[in-house]
C-alpha cells in the first residue's frame, strides 16, 4: 500500500497566478551566512520579480538600520542581501507590508 | 538539553524527560501528542483504588489534568458531595467549574471530620459516605458506567472507551505507546577560531538511519557554509556554531527527513526515486516526497580578490 501525501500546495498555482491579491506564491527563502568574526549576512531569495527589489531594499535598509543590496543571480533571480542577522526583521516586515504570507517564508540556518 | 538516550519506558520518566532531553516530540513541537496519550495512560493505570491513588499523584506532575477528571461527572459528584476523600491532589489541580465543586467537597469533608469528632453517628455517616464515594469512583473507572442508565455519556467516557477497545484488540500497543526515540545531543566544539567540529556526527546519522552524506548536505546547506569529514570521522564545519544552533538544524532535519509526515513515526526509509527523495513509513505505509536539499543562493563572503585571482 502506498499513499502519496496530498500536498497542500496547489501544483498549478503558478499557472493561475495573479488572480486576486498581489501576494506572491512560492517560497521565500531567508538564509543566514557567517562572515568573518561575529558578522553575518542575511539573504532573501524567491521574492517575485514583479516587485521592485531596489525599492524593497531601500526601505529595509532604513527600517533595520543595516546596509543591503540587490544581487542579480542567473539561477535564482534577484536576491536581497542584508548585513547582519535580519531574519526576524525581514520575516516580520514582509508579512507586515503584505509581500508574503507567514507560511511562505522559509527561514534557514541555525 | 541533557545527554540521555534510550527509550523511556515509564510514565513518570517520560514527563521528566520531556523537559531535559532532545526528544523527538519536543523537536516537532507536538502538543497534541500528550493529549492523545492521555486516555491510554488512563486505561493502563486503571485497576483498583490503590492504583488509582498513585495515578492521581502522578497526574499532578504533568500538565494534563483536564482529561483525567472527566470520568467523575457532575451528577455523581454532587451525589457524593459531603465527602470525597483521597482526591485532594486531583481536586486542587483541576481546572474549570469542577474545581470549585471538588474543592468544596474536600474541605467540607475535612472540617466535618475534625470538628465533629465527638458525634460518633456523624463520623460513621461520614465514613459510610466515604466508602460509598470510593465505590463510585471505582465504578466509574469501568468504562461502561452509563450502560443501563439513561444519562448522557460524556465525550471523555466515549474516548476512554474507544481507547480501551483499541488496547484490547492490539495488546502490543499497551506496552509502550509508541517508541519515542531520544537522541544524543550533538557534540559541538570549536576548532581554532573559524571552524567547528561536530564530533558525533556519524553517531547521529546512524541513530537517525540516514546516510551521513545526506545529513551532511542538509547541515551545510542550512548553515550556508562548507565542511567535510576529517580523519576521526568527525565533521569539521567552517564557521562558529553553538551546539544549540546545530541542534536546531538537526531538529529541522528530523522533522523533514526522518519522521513520517503522516503519523510521525521515526521508522521510515528515505529512498531516492527519479531525482526525488521519498520518505517511506514503516509504521503506516505512507509514502511522500520530501523537499530536495538545496543550498540556494550563496552570497560571496570570502575574499573577493582571492576569488578573482582563482578564476582569471
Ligand atoms: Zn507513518
Amino acid at each position: 500500500m502506498s499513499i502519496q501525501n496530498l500536498n497542500t500546495r496547489d501544483p498549478f498555482a503558478d499557472a493561475i497566478k495573479g488572480n486576486d491579491d498581489d501576494i506572491q506564491d512560492g517560497l521565500v527563502h531567508i538564509r543566514i551566512q557567517q562572515r568573518n568574526g561575529r558578522k553575518t549576512l542575511t539573504t532573501v531569495q524567491g521574492l517575485s520579480a514583479e516587485y521592485d527589489l531596489k525599492k524593497i531594499v531601500r526601505s529595509c535598509k532604513k527600517e533595520f538600520a543595516c546596509n543591503g543590496t540587490v544581487i542579480e543571480h542567473p539561477e535564482y533571480g534577484e536576491v536581497l542581501q542584508l548585513q547582519g542577522d535580519q531574519r526576524e526583521n525581514i520575516c516580520q516586515w514582509l508579512t507586515k507590508v503584505g509581500l508574503a504570507k507567514p507560511d511562505q517564508l522559509k527561514v534557514h540556518g541555525f | 538539553m541533557d545527554a540521555e538516550d534510550g527509550f523511556d519506558p515509564t510514565l513518570l520518566k517520560k514527563k521528566k524527560k520531556k523537559k531535559t532531553t532532545f526528544d523527538l516530540d519536543a523537536a516537532l513541537g507536538l502538543e497534541d501528542d500528550t493529549k492523545k496519550e492521555d486516555p491510554q495512560d488512563e486505561a493502563s493505570a486503571e485497576g483498583g483504588a490503590a492504583a488509582e491513588e498513585d495515578n492521581l499523584d502522578l497526574e499532578s506532575f504533568g500538565k494534563k489534568k483536564k482529561k483525567k477528571k472527566k470520568p467523575f461527572n457532575m451528577d455523581e459528584i454532587e451525589a457524593a458531595i459531603p465527602s470525597f476523600g483521597g482526591d485532594d491532589v486531583a481536586a486542587s489541580e483541576e481546572p474549570e467549574e469542577e474545581e470549585i465543586n471538588l474543592d468544596m467537597d474536600f474541605s467540607m469533608a475535612k472540617k466535618k471530620k475534625k470538628s465533629k469528632k465527638k458525634e460518633l453517628d456523624e463520623l460513621f455517616a461520614d465514613q459510610a459516605d466515604d466508602d460509598k464515594s470510593e465505590d463510585k469512583e471505582n465504578d466509574e473507572d469501568n468504562s461502561s458506567t452509563w450502560f443501563g442508565s439513561d444519562r448522557d455519556y460524556t465525550y471523555d467516557e466515549l474516548l476512554k472507551r474507544v481507547f480501551e477497545i483499541i488496547l484490547d484488540k492490539n495488546p502490543d500497543m499497551a506496552a509502550g505507546r509508541k517508541p519515542k526515540f531520544v537522541m544524543r545531543p550533538p557534540q559541538v566544539l570549536r576548532v581554532g577560531t573559524k571552524k567547528t567540529s561536530f564530533a558525533n556526527f556519524m553517531d547521529i546519522a546512524k541513530t537517525l538511519h540516514r546516510l551521513p552524506k545526506h545529513l551532511l548536505d542538509f547541515l551545510l546547506a542550512e548553515l550556508g557554509t562548507s565542511g567535510s569529514m576529517d580523519g576521526n570521522q568527525q565533521l569539521i564545519i567552517k564557521g562558529r556554531f553553538q551546539p544549540k544552533q546545530i541542534e536546531n538544524v538537526l531538529r529541522r532535519y528530523i522533522k523533514e527527513y526522518v519522521t513520517c509526515h503522516t503519523c510521525r513515526s521515526p521508522e521510515t526509509i528515505l529512498q531516492k526515486d527519479t531525482r526525488l527523495f521519498f520518505l517511506q513509513c514503516e509504521s503506516c505505509g505512507s509514502r511522500c516526497s520530501v523537499a530536495s536539499i538545496k543550498s540556494g543562493f550563496q552570497a560571496v563572503t570570502g575574499k573577493r580578490a582571492a576569488i578573482r585571482a582563482k578564476t582569471t
